[in-house]
């Protein structure tokens, strides 16, 4: 369902991604790790479509169209969801409101009405419990004032009332207590079916032991140097990221 | 001494003997027309040497040949409604409508009249009251108004009675390059309460020179709303006295959304005790046009409180220009006073000022004041537009979100809504324009 090939994106000038090559299936969840620097916020921020970030070589294709042809919030209406690693505040947006507005955009987009107001609340009230968020944080601006954990649960909060086919989980971990990480991967849980695909970005291999990707990527100084299954993340907890990061040579070779 | 503009203010001289000469009413407000004159021709028209006039440009205005305000009909139709119970005066080029007004039983011996027929029947009640207010000395226009007001409105609530339905006031100018120059004249005796809305319409080219007097006295509470949507091509140039007595209460909440030049100057004496006054201002301006507010808040007594909430949000190539003075005089100890000043710019061509300033001259008291200008978060817009939410809607979202906390502290809900759809709109619209 994504399709990432050879891409190469540029930030003011400088080459951060250097060739990537990832595809996704539908029902796949793959966990993206990586030390500092290496380009993991990068690959969200393309999937997603932020500016300031120039691809100048190679492409993305999501359900076999040109993703990057897209502006962002047509990818979200698509069906593309990314959780934050660094969650917006909204000061004078109540989150209801962005939320239903955000699911009346898609419905827009697919030529639904308006969702019922009723159904609405339903469907929020059923899917705050799944992330044991609390109904006052529904009335208060968005991320506004919130915790960095309360921000976190709040973007898995909107996942699962949007329920996009793709979700890319940027760092979605760091910053959390035990309890909020297993909030974080009952949610991704939740929607993990084979329709479904998820991107897990992740520096650390705690959230994959309640995230079990099919699929680990390490992500060195621009490239993938590594795949492997799951056993892969743990790995790394125990080797670190020092063998990729003294011989990149050697580490490409590896990977080809 | 000072200059004076010759294009102006000669032809306001002629036109003061013939309007003097023409009015009906005591020899007392003969007198103050007289005075308000001579303080006019003294100061002169403003130039931009002068410090509170030096972003305020008028020589468009100044090359109109100005008229006197002559009589028009205007369509009901034209004219704002509350869609609230509401006793409403009408005023076309400063003239009391009585057709387009609408006047409900009152309590007590309030009333609520045209300015000019309360003179011939109640002139007692009038005269304590007529510019008796201190402030504005040294602005033309608030002369220029007390010399010419030909009519407006009078708002008498005597001591103890609420008027419990919104008092709305509609002033409509119907171009021609009329100068108009009407007046209100609002007092709350001790313990009065009432809640008002000015509104400022008009069509075509005219100069709207209202002044506004508002006396609050001891526990009075009055919410004042100001409405300034004057035409496009229109000069607004008002102001606002209001003095306050002993634990009195003033909610003023001034919007200005019209004209190619709007100013309004506003003072404010907390002239007792644990007076509460809080200022909420909303400019809304794109092209080419200017809004500015120029507030002096001035605390005479000790126990003061006075809050400023002053936004502005700019597209085109609009200014706008917020200057604001907190006063604090010796005497008038554990005064807690606050300012802020934020502006929004939609585009890169569009200026905002903001100018607050603080003069303390007690020593026990909290005062703060704040001024930020910036542009829309791209961060915040692309986290709407993350979430399927389109650009322009996005965009919407936040600048009604930051002109939110104006909006929601006016209490009238029919207000409020139509405010905030008229901001709704006109942003959907620059944005098509500016797409």
């Amino acid at each position: 369902m994504l399709e990432i090939r050879n891409l190469h994106v540029t930030v003011e000038g400088r080459e951060i991604l250097k060739g990537i090559d990832l595809t996704i299936h539908p029902g796949e969840t793959h966990a993206i790790m990586g030390p500092n620097g290496s380009g993991k916020s990068t690959l969200a921020n393309v999937i997603a479509g932020r500016e300031g970030y120039t691809v100048t070589e190679g492409e993305i294709l999501f359900e076999g169209r040109n993703l990057l042809e897209m502006d962002p919030e047509t990818r979200a209406c698509e069906g593309l969801f990314l959780a934050f690693q660094y969650p917006v505040e909204i000061p004078g947006v109540a989150n209801l409101y962005f939320l239903k507005a955000a699911v009346n955009a898609v419905r827009k987009y697919r030529g639904e009405p308006p969702v019922d107001a009723m159904d609405f609340w339903d469907l929020v009230h059923e899917r705050m419990e799944l992330v044991k968020m609390d109904e006052s944080m529904l009335k208060r601006s968005v991320n506004e004032g919130f915790s960095g954990g309360e921000k976190k649960r709040n973007e898995v909060f909107q996942m699962v009332v949007l329920q996009p086919r793709f979700a890319v989980l940027d760092e979605t971990d760091s910053g959390l207590d035990i309890d909020a990480l297993k909030v974080v991967a009952d949610g991704v849980n939740a929607l993990r079916n084979p329709e479904r695909g998820f991107l897990v970005i992740t520096h650390y291999q705690r959230l994959l032991d309640y995230i079990v990707p099919d699929h680990v990527h390490v992500l060195v100084n621009g490239r993938i140097a590594r795949s492997g299954g799951k056993e892969l993340a743990l790995e790394l907890e125990e080797q670190g990221y020092a063998l990729y990061n003294e011989e990149p040579g050697r580490a490409r070779r590896a990977a080809a | 001494m000072t200059a004076v503009a010759p294009l102006f203010s000669n032809p306001y001289r002629q036109r003061f003997v013939e309007f003097l000469a023409n009015r009906r009413e005591p020899g007392a407000i003969a007198r103050l027309r007289r005075d308000a004159f001579a303080r006019f021709e003294t100061l002169g028209l403003p130039t931009r040497q002068q410090e509170a006039w030096r972003l305020t440009d008028l020589s468009a205005l100044q090359n109109l040949a100005l008229q006197p305000p002559a009589d028009a009909l205007v369509e009901a139709g034209a004219l704002p409604a509350l869609d609230l119970p509401a006793h409403r005066l009408a005023f076309v080029n400063g003239r009391f409508a009585p057709g387009l007004s609408r006047l409900r039983a009152l309590p007590g011996q309030a009333l609520i009249a045209s300015l000019g027929q309360a003179l011939l029947t109640h002139s007692a009640r009038i005269e304590p009251y007529l510019d008796r207010l201190p402030g504005l000395e040294q602005h033309p226009f608030a002369a220029l108004n007390s010399a010419f007001w030909d009519d407006g409105a009078f708002v008498h609530v005597p001591r103890g009675i609420g008027i419990e339905e919104p008092i709305h006031l509609v002033f409509y100018a119907t171009g021609g390059d009329m100068s108009v120059h009407p007046r209100l004249l609002l007092a709350l005796e001790d313990g009065a309460q009432a809640t008002v809305v000015v509104e400022y319409r008009g069509q075509g080219r005219y100069l709207n020179a209202p002044l506004a007097e508002l006396s609050l006295g001891d526990g009075a509470v009055l919410h004042y709303h100001q409405i300034q949507e004057e035409a496009p091509q229109a000069f607004h140039l008002g102001g606002v006295r209001v003095r306050q007595g002993r634990d009195s209460e003033a909610h003023l909440h001034l919007v200005s959304l019209g004209g190619q030049l709007a100013r309004t100057d506003l003072e404010a004496l907390l002239d007792g005790e644990g007076a509460r006054c809080r200022l909420n201002g909303l400019t809304l301006a794109r092209d080419q046009q200017y809004g500015d507010y120029h507030v002096r808040v001035e605390h005479a007594q000790p126990g003061g409180t006075s809050e400023q909430l002053f936004k502005s949000v700019l597209d085109g190539k609009a200014r706008s220009v917020f200057d604001g003075m907190i006063h604090v005089r010796p005497h008038a100890q554990k005064t807690d006073a606050r300012q802020t000043s934020r502006n929004l710019l939609l585009s890169r061509q569009a200026q905002a000022h903001s100018n607050p300033r603080l003069e303390i001259l007690a020593d026990d008291v909290k005062c703060g004041h704040g001024a930020t200008t910036g542009f829309l978060d791209p961060d915040a817009e692309f986290y709407l537009r993350a979430r399927g939410i389109p650009a322009a809607q996005a965009r919407a979202l936040l600048v009604h979100a930051f002109a939110n906390d104006n909006l929601n502290q006016i209490r009238l809900t029919p207000l409020r809504e139509r405010l905030a759809r008229l901001l709704a709109g006109r942003l959907a619209l620059d944005i098509m324009e500016g797409a």
